[in-house]
């Protein structure tokens, strides 16, 4: 067989690496070996669609070629196997505040800005190498934003683990988890912190389906001027191509389809390559000078090199201005002589950008980038016709029809949606009899304490911008905060609350609601420190789509995110999904992770989530059901099943509104959404960042068992504490179910209901919630 | 001098990266800052974009990471201006010009030698270092800080002896250390000549241990100031805190959220001296 491939190939007369390959007269097997032995990733229908555009030119491609259209067709690049459901659901949702759906989203901020937004994956790379795949994650996602011609203010990230607290088995070839997050961590803390953009937001979860499968999501926000809002375009036939930034070299070979595959024990060794190099202190220089050529005015379009490098860029460029482009390779500054054109053309090497401007600016051009001793350099030039030709060494590579080149396979592969669980399904665990015991045992799970350890690795002040930090109350002493909020413009008090909402177990239960859950729990993140939600991204995290099951779940998660958005009217003017995120032990938790962003009209009356002052009443707003599938406290206490909690749209759509009117006239004084571990939990979360007590009577939420008003995670609900002498207002106010469930005071979480259910002294929960982390991690 | 004649070189190379809030906050009080990168000042550039350090009147190194501070924090940007701009530096100092470094700007001033400069303007050699943190980690998190300065500090004129303020601090490299051999007598010097301007306190006002000191600094010092007080450098960035809206815990005390921050005072008191002098 080997032989045979071999044959395929045919050497050109030239001295330089190019290969002809003979698809005309491959068989089918043939066909496939090739695809496996050049690293395509295309299945055999895909090579046939292949040998057929090149029969139909009479020729065979060249390796070049080949090598383009396989990381254009990646699953990474176009999404063939999840278009389907996002035009469902995602796509056709409109938002008259949308300004760009380019790399980023870019969204009205006020009348004179809008702000860019973005979240996606790095999975694969950083389970190979954490703290390498981890920072060119930040690098990527920094560059999908940059190039809508935003600053980047603020970056968010949420990661997935396998435990660290319990031993767990690792598919062969997995690093363990606590490796993987120490990596991970210092990635984005040296990457984020050197560029100098603020780590403002994101997570940790754990769960053993990560053991094989970590995830990296990152995501970033931006600031743009709507006047200086870039294209992602060339404009016309007078524009020059301009790559700017890092040298290519063969970091970051193959990147787009690796990430389209199962991760096996081999890939370490196989697709090690696949990870880039990230440079930080080229990056920031870089970030300076896009933004500097933009606001003058000197470029038409800029776009950032990320999966796919020159390949996918110079393309899309190119055919989203209707022309085509020819390309000069020798002009591509490399980190080493003697790469192949191939590899020059589909290097996924960091901190580059192009830029498409009239060739009249390119002086002007070149000396900001050289006062930054940043590479600009011209490599080609945009054509009339939908093609890409490349030259190296004076002969002709390349020669591509556009419209073939980008035009992806979408797929509409069998799906398998299996009945979600419910109350029917349900085993409710033996709890211990004390309710201490499980509440102290859920402050100390990892999921729920504190993430302090992180968090203060993290420059998230940079640009002195952050007004809710990620830890709220008392110095030294503080608790979570719900969402993150920045003022990015200097003169003016509008903010951004940014938050993430995600609940893998919700969605393995049911994933629906889970989907559904996610944007509810983003949205009231948001509502909680007084933010408008206004719009949504999502990094869809998913198994192998080519089984029926998986694909199920994704169907489902779109469906129940896409649906709660649009009775919402939020916008999702950017994505990202990444499948196939699956190791031999198994899939991870279908992880549908939203990053909302809400608009805080005046950040002065911000609210954060810790209790202020003693005799203040707190209320319960929402509604609260047994509903415990995928709870904190079945995976706590070994529960099986159960219906997971729903979402009642229209209800978090007047919980919002009503939230938001008392918090304009500063009503309330602290806010937490009840989420993971239930109300039990909230409640001691406000207690820690105030360092202060409450008096909690359930009574009124009787007859609904303890174990229900404690511990249930239904959506749409939060805790609030109302200024004293203002709860009529607050009630005249609220169109939504209130309970007054009692008030901040003492030093001690004593909860009540015709006799003492639970009392613990604030210090306690603090160094039970606080801890773990620290210990753990040492 | 009017507040807006006040020029200000916000200096920087890459991966500086705190110049923006810098420039802000010299700007919120109607100064005229301006973003000057490094090669403007030595004449590395184009004829139009070319700088004269002595035609500004305040020098303010920002923090960052210059140049990725992969040798000591700020030996990189500190190498090229002494290679390229002693002199200058050297005459701004001696003119008795404010010059403020926050975090890596401080890194800088130490490397330079312009502090704690005990002898003079500028020594050929760094009397003192910044060393990695006791805890080997990069600390991002609020600081409390005594002002110390008896009325040296040109930086703190405005600010009572004795005051608590909160400044951010967020660093991996800020604990100062003098050789081991003569820190005694160093340390006591720079209380002799009034040098020591900030020390890391807990909330009634102790010199206490992590987290409170988040490096492990020498006697909690967390900025200090040339003999002449014209020369400031610290780790916190005041910079951050310029409205009390910057605060960690502005939603608890029930202060005005448009009032002064506690950085605020840094700024306005080289301003205020520089309207009042002219």
């Amino acid at each position: 067989m080997r032989m045979a491939i071999d044959r395929l190939l045919k050497k050109r007369d030239v001295p330089f690496h190019l290969f002809d390959v003979s698809l005309d007269k491959a068989s089918d097997p043939q066909l496939q070996e090739l695809s496996k032995d050049l690293g395509l990733n295309l299945s055999l229908d895909e090579m046939k669609r292949v040998r057929e555009h090149f029969r139909s030119l009479n020729r065979d491609p060249t390796d070049v070629e080949i090598q383009s259209l396989a990381q254009a067709w990646s699953e990474h690049c176009c999404y063939k196997s999840s278009k389907v459901f996002l035009r469902e659901h995602i796509f056709n949702i409109k938002h008259e505040d949308v300004l760009s759906k380019g790399d980023a989203g870019v969204m009205a901020f006020d009348d004179e800005y809008g702000y860019a937004l973005r979240i996606e994956s790095h999975n694969h790379p950083s389970a190979i190498e954490p703290y390498g795949g981890a920072a060119t994650g930040i690098g990527g996602i920094v560059r999908d934003v940059l190039c809508m011609g935003a600053q980047p203010i603020g970056l968010i990230d949420p990661l997935f683990f396998g435990p660290i607290d319990r031993p767990v088995e690792l598919p062969a070839g997995a690093k363990s988890p606590r490796y993987l997050m120490g990596g991970v961590v210092s990635g984005i803390r040296d990457y984020g912190n050197r560029i100098g953009i603020p780590t403002i937001a994101g997570g940790i979860w754990f769960d053993e389906s990560y053991a094989g499968n970590c995830l990296v999501n990152v995501g970033c926000i931006g600031i743009v001027k709507r006047s200086e809002l870039v294209t992602n375009a060339v404009k016309g036939t007078g524009d020059v191509l301009i790559l700017v930034g890092g040298r290519t070299g063969r970091d970051g070979i193959h990147g787009v389809t690796f990430a389209s595959a199962e991760l096996k024990a081999s890939s370490e060794d196989e697709s090690r390559g696949a990870v880039q190099l990230g440079d930080p202190i080229t990056k920031e220089p870089l970030i300076h000078a896009c933004l500097e050529v933009n606001s003058k005015g000197l470029i038409h379009g800029m776009k950032d090199l990320g999966g796919g490098g020159l390949s996918c860029v110079v393309g899309e460029m190119a055919l989203s201005g209707g022309c085509g482009a020819e390309v000069d390779m020798d002009k591509v500054p490399l980190k080493e002589s003697g790469l192949a054109p191939w590899e020059i053309w589909v290097s996924e090497s960091q901190e580059r950008m192009m830029l498409a401007a009239p060739r009249k600016n390119v002086k002007r051009i070149l000396e900001i980038f050289d006062l930054w001793d940043v590479n600009a350099t011209v490599i080609g030039k945009v054509v009339p016709g939908k093609k890409v030709k490349l030259l190296f060494d004076g002969v002709q590579v390349f020669d591509m029809d556009l419209e073939f080149l980008t035009a992806g396979p979408e797929y509409c592969r069998p799906s398998k949606v299996q009945s979600p669980q419910t109350k029917r399904t349900e085993v409710f665990p033996k709890l211990p009899m004390d309710f201490d015991k499980i509440l102290l045992k859920m402050l100390s799970d990892p999921n729920i304490a504190s993430k302090e350890w992180v968090v203060k690795q993290y420059d998230h002040e940079v640009r002195g911008s952050t007004i809710v930090k990620p830890l709220s109350g008392k110095i030294n002493l503080r608790g979570p905060s719900d969402a993150t909020v920045v003022k990015p413009l200097p003169d003016s008090y509008r903010g951004l609350a940014v938050a993430i909402g995600v609940n893998p177990w919700f969605t393995s239960h049911d994933p629906y609601r889970g989907g559904a859950t996610s944007v509810d729990e983003a949205c009231r993140n948001i509502v909680a420190v007084g933010g408008r939600p206004h719009a949504l991204t999502n990094c869809l995290n998913f198994g192998n789509p080519e089984k029926p099951e998986r694909l199920g779940e994704l169907k489902e998660a779109v469906a129940g995110m896409g649906e709660t958005a649009k009775i919402l009217n939020l916008a999702i003017p950017s994505g990202n999904v990444s499948l196939y995120n699956e190791a031999p032990t198994g899939s991870c938790l279908p992880t549908v992770t939203v990053m909302g962003l809400g608009i805080v009209e005046d950040i002065r009356k911000c609210v954060t989530t810790d209790l202020k002052r003693e005799g203040n009443a707190l209320y319960l707003v929402g509604r609260t059901k047994a509903e415990f599938g995928g709870s904190t406290l079945f995976r706590t206490f070994g529960g099986k099943g159960g219906e997971v909690p729903d979402v009642d749209a229209k209800l978090l759509q007047k919980s919002i509104t009503s939230l938001n009117a008392c918090m304009a006239s500063e009503m309330l004084r602290s806010c937490h959404d009840v989420s993971d571990g239930g109300l039990a939990v909230a409640l001691a979360e406000m207690c820690i960042g105030g360092d202060v007590g409450a008096e909690i009577d359930l009574s009124v939420m009787n007859p609904l068992p303890n174990t229900v008003s404690l511990f249930s995670e239904s959506n749409t609900r939060w805790v609030v504490e109302v200024e004293k002498g203002r709860e009529k207002e607050f009630l005249d106010r609220m169109a939504v179910p209130v309970t007054r469930i009692g008030q901040v005071g003492g030093n001690s979480l004593a909860i009540s209901n015709e006799g003492l259910v639970l009392e613990k002294p604030v210090d306690v929960l603090r160094e039970r919630w606080s801890k773990p982390l620290w210990e753990l991690l040492v | 001098m009017k507040s807006e004649d006040i020029k200000v070189c916000v200096l920087r190379i890459e991966g500086t990266n705190c110049e923006e809030e810098m420039f802000q906050a010299f700007r919120q009080l109607g100064a005229s800052p301006e973003k000057v990168h490094l090669k403007q000042l030595i004449g590395k550039c184009s004829v139009d974009m070319r700088r004269n350090l002595p035609d500004y009147d305040v020098l303010a190194l920002p923090g960052g990471f210059s140049a990725g501070d992969y040798v000591r924090a700020g030996a990189i940007f500190a190498a090229r201006m002494k290679s390229s701009l002693s002199k200058e530096l050297k005459a701004f100092v001696s003119k008795e010009k404010p010059v403020i470094g926050v975090c890596n700007g401080f890194q800088i001033l130490v490397e330079l030698g312009l502090l704690p400069a005990m002898d003079g303007i500028m020594s050929d050699h760094p009397q003192a270092a910044l060393y990695t943190n006791s805890s080997a980690r990069f600390e991002c998190t609020p600081t409390l800080l005594k002002h110390e300065n008896k009325g040296k500090c040109i930086f703190t004129n405005g600010m009572a002896k004795g005051k608590i303020v909160m400044f951010p601090c967020a660093h991996a490299e800020g604990k100062l250390m003098f050789e081991k051999s003569k820190e005694k007598k160093m340390l006591d010097k720079m209380e002799e000549n009034d040098q020591i301007v900030f020390r890391y306190v807990d909330p009634e006002g102790n010199y206490a241990g992590y987290p409170w000191c988040p490096n492990g600094s020498l006697s909690n010092i967390a900025g200090i100031c040339n003999p002449a007080g014209n020369v400031m450098g610290m780790m916190p960035h005041p910079e951050r805190v310029m409205y009390r809206y910057g605060h960690p815990d502005f939603t608890r005390t029930g202060e005005n959220p448009n009032s002064a921050g506690d950085g605020r005072a840094i700024f306005e008191s080289v301003v205020d001296r520089l309207v009042r002098k002219a």
